[in-house]
């Protein structure tokens, strides 16, 4: 538990706290509900809340875009871990180093990008809490490693090319980039494959992997 | 103590419970606290700010009713 110093969970925590002396004040004192009560009333229970709910969620969508928080769960802890240490080579951990990802570097690399990106992504997040609840809760972390998969792993590769845009003549140069760039593109063949550029968390075995080009 | 006022200190009651829910979030940002905030806080406090609203419409009501037996509204 941290103290919070984000400017919008400082409104959010003044505002709520105007709210309680009011909704306090109302629950000892008992005023009769003439004109001045409703008014208070109406900020006590209405405008304070509502813009503390506004920008609390706020809040809480970015926290939802932080490391420490998809790793949480303790099946995400090892992923956490890798990402947190300085001394790792992973894709994940590299990144994690990229100020451009820094601490949300989960959510960099597994967002959707598409139209209503955030709300997707979220969305998925839903189904995330609902798969931990009813598969992962018990899961042990060892056994994670091998039972956690992508749901559409063809899409990985739209994410990295969010900035490496395989057009580049310089990235063009390498054969290795050159030669199947259709299948990259298309994202039959994953950048982080054991054949390339290795897997984002190197700990990490799908169960299909054994029987699939893609990660 | 009358029927409004009851139903008033119920909705403080659960808008103080939905502020601190909502406001756990921010202490404590990880999964379920909020998941909890996005989603039994906002129930909780959207049900105090209809319950305010609904006793308030019904006070004007009240006040607004042709007064044939002598009653006061509330103001």
């Amino acid at each position: 538990m941290t103290l919070p110093t984000a400017p919008l969970a400082i409104v959010a925590l003044g505002l709520a706290a105007l709210s309680a002396v009011i909704l306090a004040w109302y629950l000892v004192r008992q005023p009769p509900l003439v004109r001045v009560t409703k008014i208070w009333l109406l900020l006590g229970l209405g405008l304070f809340p509502i813009a503390a709910a506004f920008a609390g969620n706020v809040q809480g969508f970015e926290a939802t875009k932080e490391r420490t928080f998809c790793g949480s769960c303790h099946v995400m802890s090892l992923h956490r871990d890798d990402s947190d240490d300085i001394a790792s080579n992973s894709l994940a951990s590299r990144h994690a180093r990229n100020p451009m990802f820094g601490s949300e570097n989960c959510y960099v690399c597994h967002a959707d990008y598409g139209m209503f990106g955030t709300v997707v992504t979220k969305a998925g997040g839903l189904r995330h809490v609902w798969l931990y609840l009813t598969e992962y809760r018990n899961v042990t972390v060892e056994a994670s490693k091998s039972t956690i998969h992508l749901r559409e792993p063809q899409k990985m590769n739209d994410n990295c090319m969010q900035c490496h845009s395989t057009k580049d003549s310089l990235w063009l140069a390498i054969p290795d980039h050159r030669a199947p760039l259709a299948e990259e593109r298309a994202g039959s063949l994953s950048c982080a494959s054991e054949g390339c550029h290795g897997l984002a968390h190197p700990f990490f075995r799908p169960a299909r992997q054994a029987s699939a080009r893609l990660l | 103590m009358s029927q409004d006022s009851r139903l008033l200190s119920v909705a403080c009651v659960a808008g103080l419970a939905a502020l601190a829910l909502m406001t756990w979030q921010l202490f404590d940002p990880r999964v379920w606290p909020v998941i909890v905030a996005m989603s039994v806080g906002q129930v909780l406090g959207t049900a105090s700010f209809v319950t305010y609203g609904y006793v308030v419409l019904a006070a004007y009501r009240a006040d607004r009713r042709p007064n044939t037996q002598g009653h006061v509204g509330s103001e």
